[in-house]
């Protein structure tokens, strides 16, 4: 049994309420709620000691899986926690200026022809 | 303090321009018209665990017995992920269709490019909420009726006829465990978003 495995039930999931590992908090501390595809990456700034030794190993967790380009959606699966938990966390990060949201394309703009063409294309390859 | 620092990341990208792009195609349907095994026949299929806050809705339907003070609950999605190409990631998202789940819808199809309604011909009516909703948002639909092996058979009009649909959405007929069947539903949904494209730049094909 992993350490990750032992407050977790089979059957019953997590045996700690959800957001314990926030320190009770509901909402995101910058008041941002991050959409399910928001990708977000580590921007590799060292955080100073004193934010680094305030991360709980939940931050870590989610530090460690934003090395690569990730999706919201992406981490609170593999990291198993609740959407908003997630939310939370990743605003926390943010803060400190550890992580950073990749803009994916100007807000607003509609998928243009040619992205729905490569869809359609890779879909037919299949 | 080098400690410290040791678990902070290389970034792979700095100001960070994306490497893949993220879409959004939600599939939508009442509880057992097929939504889970749809995803599954084309992709991994990961649970999503969201911490809603208990609304009014789900009095009466949620048992609560022996938890007072419980204020919220746990939804399960589903969520599915296709690769195509080197740079495209089409996210493919189960949205539970019960009504009592419509304060999720909004976060659930902010910005998808369109949706797949499952519908299972004997609870047709499962997919009224789901129909209405999307049609008030003006996201492209098709309806995909899930041939369940013990479903009674009907036209495509009769169908059709009685979900009132608009005469530009596509409805086919699909068997959510297929793959090559699931492949064809999510090609017309992209053909059909298409179409609603203002007819400014290149046509798709």
């Amino acid at each position: 049994m992993s350490p990750d495995d032992k407050w977790r039930h089979r059957e019953s999931g997590p045996v700690v309420r959800p957001y314990a590992v926030t320190g009770g908090r509901t909402a995101p501390a910058d008041g941002d709620v991050l959409d399910l595809l928001t990708v977000i990456v580590a921007t590799g700034q060292p955080a100073a000691a004193e934010d680094a030794a305030r991360l709980t190993p939940e931050h870590r967790r989610l530090l460690a899986l934003c090395r690569r380009q990730i999706t919201l959606a992406d981490l609170a699966s593999d990291i198993a926690l609740p959407l908003g938990v997630v939310r939370v966390l990743l605003a926390d990060l943010t803060q400190l200026g550890a992580i950073t949201v990749v803009r994916q394309r100007p807000p607003d703009q509609r998928t243009g022809n040619d992205v729905l063409q490569e869809i359609l294309n890779g879909l037919r390859a299949l | 303090m080098a400690s410290a620092r040791s678990d902070i990341a290389p970034a792979d990208a700095r100001a960070a321009s994306p490497s893949f792009i993220a879409h959004k195609i939600l599939i939508a349907g009442g509880f057992g018209s097929g939504k889970t095994t749809l995803v599954g026949a084309i992709s991994e299929v990961r649970p999503l665990r969201t911490e809603e806050t208990l609304t009014t809705a789900s009095i009466g339907l949620d048992d609560l017995t022996g938890v007072d003070g419980k204020t919220t609950t746990t939804v399960a999605l589903d969520f599915g992920r296709i690769t195509l190409g080197t740079k495209i990631v089409l996210y493919l998202f189960g949205m539970p269709g019960q009504e009592r789940f419509s304060f999720m819808w909004d976060e659930l199809a902010y910005g998808a490019l369109g949706a797949v309604i499952l519908a299972d011909v004997r609870r047709l009516d499962d997919c009224f909420p789901s129909v209405n909703y999307f049609e008030t948002l003006r996201l492209p639909f098709v309806v995909a009726v899930n041939c369940f092996d013990d479903s009674p058979m009907y036209e495509p009009e009769e169908v059709r006829l009685a979900l009132d649909l608009d005469a530009d959405v596509p409805l086919v007929l699909c068997d959510a465990r297929d793959v090559a069947s699931v492949k064809q539903v999510l090609i017309t949904l992209v053909e059909t978003i298409a179409d609603r494209q203002p007819a400014t730049a290149g046509r798709v094909r």
